[in-house]
C-alpha cells in the first residue's frame, strides 16, 4: 500500500457557542488516493476539511501530513498550509490581479520565486486547466466556472502534496459543472492526491478511489466507491435515495 | 501577449479627459496663473541724499522741537554745527563755537546739550544762542552725553574707564556747572546712554558691559550680557520702552532685553542671515524708532532696518555716488528722519530707510486691480504654503489611517497570544508583569499624590503629571495582564460580577491602543489639537532641534529647510496627519471589513501570512474600494488646514488675514481665499475621481461614479 499523506484521528471541533460539528473523525488519505467525503448539510464535512489545513483549529484530534503532526502551536502554519492546496466553494479568487498574477502570488511570495519563474510555472498549471487565453482577464470578467478552473490552478501552482476541494461545484449553474468535473477527474487521474468535499455523487462515484459519509459529524460509512451502488448503512441508503430523487429532479429540468 | 498594464498606465492624458474636466481645469490653469506674482519690479533706496555744505565727519545728530517748528541739528569735526528748519532739505552751518570735535550731543524739551572731545559741555538756550557749561575735567576720554531733565541739572556724561560724570543739581550757577562721578561698579570703558524717562536708563560699553539705573543715574547696576558678547564692544544701545531694550555691538551682534528693569538680555539670531548672531559688518548706532523697528548705521556705507526686532534686517540701498562711514540717526517718526556720517554726508528717508519698490504707481486699494496686484502675492504665498501642509497632511494621515485600521482589525487577542505556551512560563511571565505592574503604578500614584488634586481635579493628571500618570496608566495595564497569565489555567474563562460577564481574554490589545488613539483625537477640537501640539508640546521646534543636534543646523535654502525649516510647518503637518488619520483609520477599517472572509482564508489558505495577505491581497482591494470616502477625508483636510494660522502658519486663511490688515477690502480678500481654497479641494477631487476610474477593476465593489 501508498504512503500515508494525511492522517486524520479522532478528530472534534466544538464551535464557540457550543454547536458540536465534528465527534471524532478518523481516517487516512494515501498517496495518489482521492478521497471524496459527502454528507448532508451541517454533517461536519467543510469543518474536517478547514480543520486540516488549519482554517480552522480543531478542538480535539491529531492531523498529521506525512507522519508529521500538523495542529501543534509549534508547527510553521504558513509551510503546512502551503504544502496543502485549498479549492473553495465560492472560488475566492483575488479580484483585484489578474488571471496570471492570481496563480503566482503564491509562487513569488511564499516560495520566493522570480517574477519570470513563477510565470512559467503559472502557465503550465493553466495550461492543465484550459484556461491560458485567459491569463490577463480579471476574476470578475470570468464565468463561474472559469473562475474555478483558475482556483484549482491557483492551488496547483504551490505543487502541494495534497489538495482539498471544498464543494468546487456547489456555487457553479449546472451547465458549468461538467468543465470544472472534467478537470478534477483529470488530475485524479495524474496521481493527485485529493480530498473532495461534494455533493455530486455520480462524480464522488466515478472519481473517487475511496468515499466517507459523514453524519451528524462521526464517520457513518466507509469504504471504496462501491458503497454508493451498495450502502451497507441505512443512513446512508437514506441519504443516497435523498440525493437520487434530486437527480431525477434535475435531469427532467434537463430534458425539458 | 497583449497585456494592457494598468500599473503604467498614466493617471492623466488630455485626450482622455471629457470635456466637462477639460474646461476645469482650463479654469484651474487661468485661476493659477491669475494669482501668479507679477515680475519685473525693481527696487531703490529710501535713502535721498541732502546737500549739508560741509565735508566735515558729522558724528551725531538730534531733533528738537520748539514751537510746532521740528529742529535737526547735525554737529561733527572741528566744531562743525548745521541745523535745518525744513524737515532737512535745507542746511545753515553755525558759526562755531569751539574748535574741538563734536562728538555726542542730547535734547531734553527744547535743550539740546553737546559734547565736545575736549570735555566741553555746551546748551542751546531758549533764544537760540550757546552757553558754555564748563568742562570736564577728565583725564579719560569721554564718549557720550545725555539730558534727561529740563534746565542744565540733568546732564549725564561718560567715558572710558568707567567715567560717569553728572552736572550737580545743588549747583545755583546758571553758566558754569560743578561735575561730580556717579558711582559705577565696573572700569570698562563706556560708549553709550539712553535714558528713557528722567529715571530709567541704560549704558552700554566695551566688555559686554551694561548697566541700568532707575534713580536718573544716580546709582547703576550691573546686567549680565549674553555669554557670547562678553568681549564685544557694545557701541549702541535704545530704550524703546520698559520692555523693549536694544543694543548692538560692533561686530553686528544685536542684544534685545524685553524685562522690565532690563534683567534679561539675549542674543539675537538673525533669520535673514541664516540665523547667525552676527550682522557681520561694522555697527556704529542703532536708532530704536518702535517697539519692533530698529535702525541700524555702520562702516562702510552700512545702513539697515529691522521690523522685527532684528529677525529679519533688511539691508539699505545706499544712493548712488555717496560713500560714509554712517554715525548717528535723528529720527522725527518711525518713518521719517535723517542719518549722518562722514565726509558730511547726511540722508534723508520718510520710509525707516527700506528699499523703495518702483515701476508702481501708489496702491488704491479701492481698486480691485491693484488690490489684487498687492494681494496676489500674499495669496500665492499662501496657496503654496496650503498646498505644502495639504500634501504632507495626506501622506501622512493615510499613512496613520493604514496603520490604526490594521491595527483595529488584527485578530491577534490575548488567549491567542498565550495560547499553546507552557503554563509554567506563561505564569512566570504574568508574576514578572505584575511586579513590574505594580512597581511602575506605585510610583505613577506617588507622582500624582503630590500634585494636591482635590476630586473631580484628578482628571487633569495626564497633564499636571505627564510621566507619572503614563507609569500610573501602564501600570495598571500590565498589572492586569500579569494577574490575567498568572491565573490562567488554560480554560480561558470569563469574569463574573453579578449579572455582567466580562471575557478578558477576548481583549484585543493592537485594536486597544488604536482605539485610545482614535478616540482621543475624534473627541478633541483640532484647533486645540494645534495649539497643544505647537505651543504646548513645541513639536516643531523640538524636531528642529533633534535634526541639528544629530545632522546638523538647518540650512537656509535646500530640502532640510523646506521640510524642517519652520517650526509651525512641522507642527500643522503632524496635527493634521495625526487627525486625519483618527478619522481615515475608521474609514479604511470599514473597507477592509467590506472585503469577503474567504479572501483571508484563501490567502492564507496558498501558505501567506496575516500581514503578507493582508498586505497582499485585502489591503490592495480594501483601499480601491474606499477611495471616494477617502477623498472625502482628503478634502476635509484641506479645509480643516485653515485652523493652521492660530499657530501662525502662513497659509491661505493667516495670508487673507493679513491683507486685509493692510488693506481692509474684507469682501475681496475673504473672497480671493475662498476661491483659492476651491482651487485646491476641487483639483484633489478631480485627481481622486481620475485615480478611482484609473484603479477600478471589475468585479471588484460597486463603482458606479464617475
Amino acid at each position: 500500500m501508498a504512503d500515508v499523506v494525511l492522517s486524520i484521528l479522532d478528530l472534534e471541533k466544538i464551535y464557540p457557542g457550543g454547536v458540536h460539528a465534528v465527534r471524532g473523525i478518523s481516517f487516512d488519505v494515501h498517496e495518489g488516493e482521492s478521497v471524496a467525503i459527502i454528507g448532508s448539510s451541517g454533517s461536519g464535512k467543510s469543518t474536517v476539511l478547514r480543520c486540516i489545513n488549519r482554517l480552522i483549529e480543531p478542538t480535539k484530534g491529531v492531523i498529521e501530513l506525512r507522519g508529521k503532526q500538523i495542529n501543534t502551536p509549534n508547527a510553521d502554519v504558513n509551510n503546512v498550509r502551503s504544502r496543502i492546496g485549498m479549492v473553495f466553494q465560492s472560488f475566492e479568487l483575488f479580484a483585484h490581479l489578474k488571471v496570471l498574477d492570481n496563480v503566482t502570488l503564491g509562487l513569488r511570495h511564499v516560495r520566493g520565486m522570480s517574477k519570470s519563474d513563477a510565470e512559467k510555472v503559472a502557465i503550465e498549471v493553466l495550461e492543465r486547466v484550459d484556461m491560458l487565453e485567459r491569463i490577463n482577464a480579471y476574476p470578475g470578467n470570468l464565468s463561474g466556472g472559469q473562475k474555478q478552473r483558475v482556483a484549482i490552478a491557483r492551488a496547483l501552482a504551490m505543487k502541494p502534496e495534497v489538495i482539498l476541494f471544498d464543494e468546487p461545484t456547489s456555487a457553479l449553474d449546472p451547465e458549468l459543472i461538467g468543465s470544472v468535473l472534467q478537470t478534477i477527474r483529470g488530475l485524479a487521474d495524474e496521481g493527485m492526491t485529493m480530498v473532495i468535499v461534494t455533493h455530486e455523487i455520480s462524480f464522488a462515484r466515478d472519481v473517487a478511489d475511496r468515499i466517507v459519509y459523514l453524519d451528524n459529524g462521526k464517520v457513518a460509512e466507509e469504504g471504496p466507491s462501491s458503497i454508493i451502488n451498495e450502502p451497507k448503512t441505512d443512513r446512508l441508503k437514506k441519504f443516497l435515495s435523498s440525493m437520487h430523487e434530486d437527480k431525477i429532479i434535475e435531469n427532467v429540468k434537463k430534458e425539458s | 501577449m497583449a497585456a494592457r498594464r494598468v500599473g503604467v498606465e498614466r493617471i492623466f492624458s488630455w485626450s482622455a479627459l471629457d470635456e466637462k474636466t477639460r474646461v476645469g481645469l482650463l479654469v484651474c490653469i487661468f485661476l493659477m496663473v491669475a494669482v501668479a506674482p507679477a515680475i519685473g519690479q525693481s527696487i531703490e533706496s529710501g535713502w535721498e541724499f541732502r546737500e549739508s555744505g560741509t565735508e566735515q565727519n558729522l558724528n551725531t545728530a538730534v531733533i528738537v522741537e520748539h514751537d510746532n517748528t521740528k529742529t535737526i541739528w547735525v554737529f561733527g569735526n572741528q566744531g562743525t554745527m548745521l541745523s535745518s528748519n525744513d524737515l532737512g532739505n535745507n542746511w545753515q552751518l553755525h558759526e562755531k563755537i569751539t574748535d574741538s570735535n563734536i562728538i555726542a550731543s542730547d535734547s531734553y524739551a527744547e535743550n539740546v546739550v553737546i559734547l565736545s572731545s575736549d570735555g566741553g559741555v555746551f546748551v542751546i538756550s531758549e533764544n537760540g544762542s550757546w552757553t558754555y557749561l564748563g568742562k570736564i575735567d577728565s583725564t579719560n576720554e569721554l564718549t557720550d552725553i545725555t539730558i534727561i531733565s529740563e534746565g542744565k541739572s540733568g546732564i549725564i556724561v561718560i567715558g572710558d574707564n568707567g567715567n560717569i560724570w553728572k552736572s550737580s543739581s545743588s549747583s545755583t550757577d546758571d553758566d558754569v556747572l560743578e561735575w561730580y562721578q556717579a558711582s559705577n561698579p565696573l572700569d570698562s570703558k563706556l560708549l553709550d546712554i539712553a535714558f528713557l524717562d528722567n529715571e530709567k536708563g541704560i549704558i552700554v560699553g566695551e566688555e559686554g558691559t551694561i548697566l541700568y539705573t532707575e534713580d536718573g543715574g544716580q546709582s547703576w547696576d550691573f546686567r549680565e550680557s549674553p555669554e557670547e558678547t562678553r568681549n564685544s564692544d557694545l557701541v549702541s544701545v535704545g530704550f524703546y520702552n520698559p520692555f523693549r531694550m536694544f543694543a548692538v555691538s560692533s561686530e553686528g551682534q544685536i542684544l534685545s532685553s524685553t524685562t522690565e528693569g532690563a534683567i534679561n538680555w539675549n542674543l539675537v539670531e538673525i533669520e535673514s542671515h541664516g540665523y547667525d548672531t552676527s550682522l557681520g559688518r561694522s555697527i556704529n548706532s542703532i536708532e530704536v524708532v518702535s517697539a519692533s523697528i530698529i535702525l541700524f548705521a555702520g562702516s562702510n556705507n552700512y545702513l539697515s532696518v529691522s521690523l522685527d526686532g532684528g529677525n529679519i534686517v533688511e539691508t539699505n540701498l545706499i544712493p548712488q555716488d555717496v560713500f560714509s562711514s554712517f554715525n548717528d540717526h535723528a529720527m522725527i517718526d518711525y518713518q521719517k528722519g535723517i542719518v549722518v556720517g562722514d565726509n558730511g554726508v547726511i540722508l534723508w528717508t520718510d520710509t525707516s530707510g527700506k528699499n523703495n519698490l518702483v515701476g508702481f504707481e501708489i496702491p488704491d486699494y479701492n481698486n480691485f486691480g491693484d488690490f489684487v496686484e498687492y494681494s496676489d502675492d500674499m495669496l500665492l504665498d499662501g496657496f503654496k504654503a496650503t498646498v505644502k501642509i495639504v500634501g504632507f497632511g495626506i501622506l501622512f494621515g493615510f499613512i496613520i489611517g493604514v496603520l490604526l485600521a490594521m491595527l483595529k482589525t488584527a485578530p491577534a487577542t490575548l488567549k491567542s497570544l498565550i495560547e499553546g505556551k507552557p503554563s509554567i512560563i506563561v505564569r512566570l511571565v504574568g508574576g514578572g508583569l505584575s511586579i513590574t505592574g505594580i512597581y511602575l503604578f506605585w510610583n505613577g500614584f506617588r507622582g500624582f499624590s503630590e500634585l494636591q488634586l482635590n476630586g473631580i481635579e484628578y482628571i487633569f493628571t495626564p497633564v499636571g503629571d505627564p510621566h507619572g500618570f503614563a507609569l500610573f496608566g501602564i501600570g495598571i495595564t500590565i498589572t492586569f495582564l500579569g494577574i490575567l497569565f498568572i491565573s490562567s489555567d488554560g480554560k480561558f474563562s470569563k469574569i463574573k460580577l453579578g449579572p455582567l460577564t466580562f471575557d478578558p481574554w477576548k481583549i484585543r490589545p493592537l485594536n486597544s491602543i488604536a482605539t485610545v488613539y482614535t478616540d482621543f483625537f475624534r473627541n478633541t477640537p483640532l484647533i486645540v489639537q494645534f495649539m497643544f501640539i505647537h505651543f504646548g508640546l513645541s513639536l516643531g521646534m523640538e524636531a528642529q532641534a533633534v535634526y541639528e543636534n544629530i545632522i546638523g543646523p538647518i540650512g537656509n535654502d535646500g530640502v532640510d529647510y523646506f521640510l524642517l525649516g519652520e517650526s509651525a510647518f512641522i507642527s500643522a503637518i503632524f496635527t493634521l496627519g495625526l487627525n486625519s488619520g483618527a478619522y481615515q483609520c475608521e474609514t479604511i477599517r470599514g473597507a477592509i471589513s467590506a472585503i469577503p472572509s474567504g479572501q483571508m482564508e484563501a490567502g492564507r489558505s496558498i501558505g501567506l501570512t496575516y500581514l503578507g495577505t493582508m498586505k497582499l491581497v485585502i489591503m490592495p482591494q480594501a483601499i480601491r474600494i474606499c477611495i471616494p470616502p477617502i477623498g472625502n477625508e482628503m478634502v476635509n483636510l484641506v479645509l480643516n488646514s485653515s485652523l493652521a494660522m492660530v499657530i501662525g502658519y502662513a497659509e491661505l486663511s493667516r495670508q487673507g488675514r493679513l491683507i486685509i490688515a493692510v488693506t481692509f477690502q474684507v469682501f475681496w480678500a475673504w473672497g480671493m481665499v475662498m476661491i483659492s481654497y476651491f482651487v485646491v479641494t476641487w483639483t484633489l477631487a478631480l485627481l481622486l475621481r481620475r485615480l478611482e476610474e484609473k484603479t477600478r477593476i471589475p468585479g471588484l465593489g460597486i463603482s458606479g461614479g464617475s
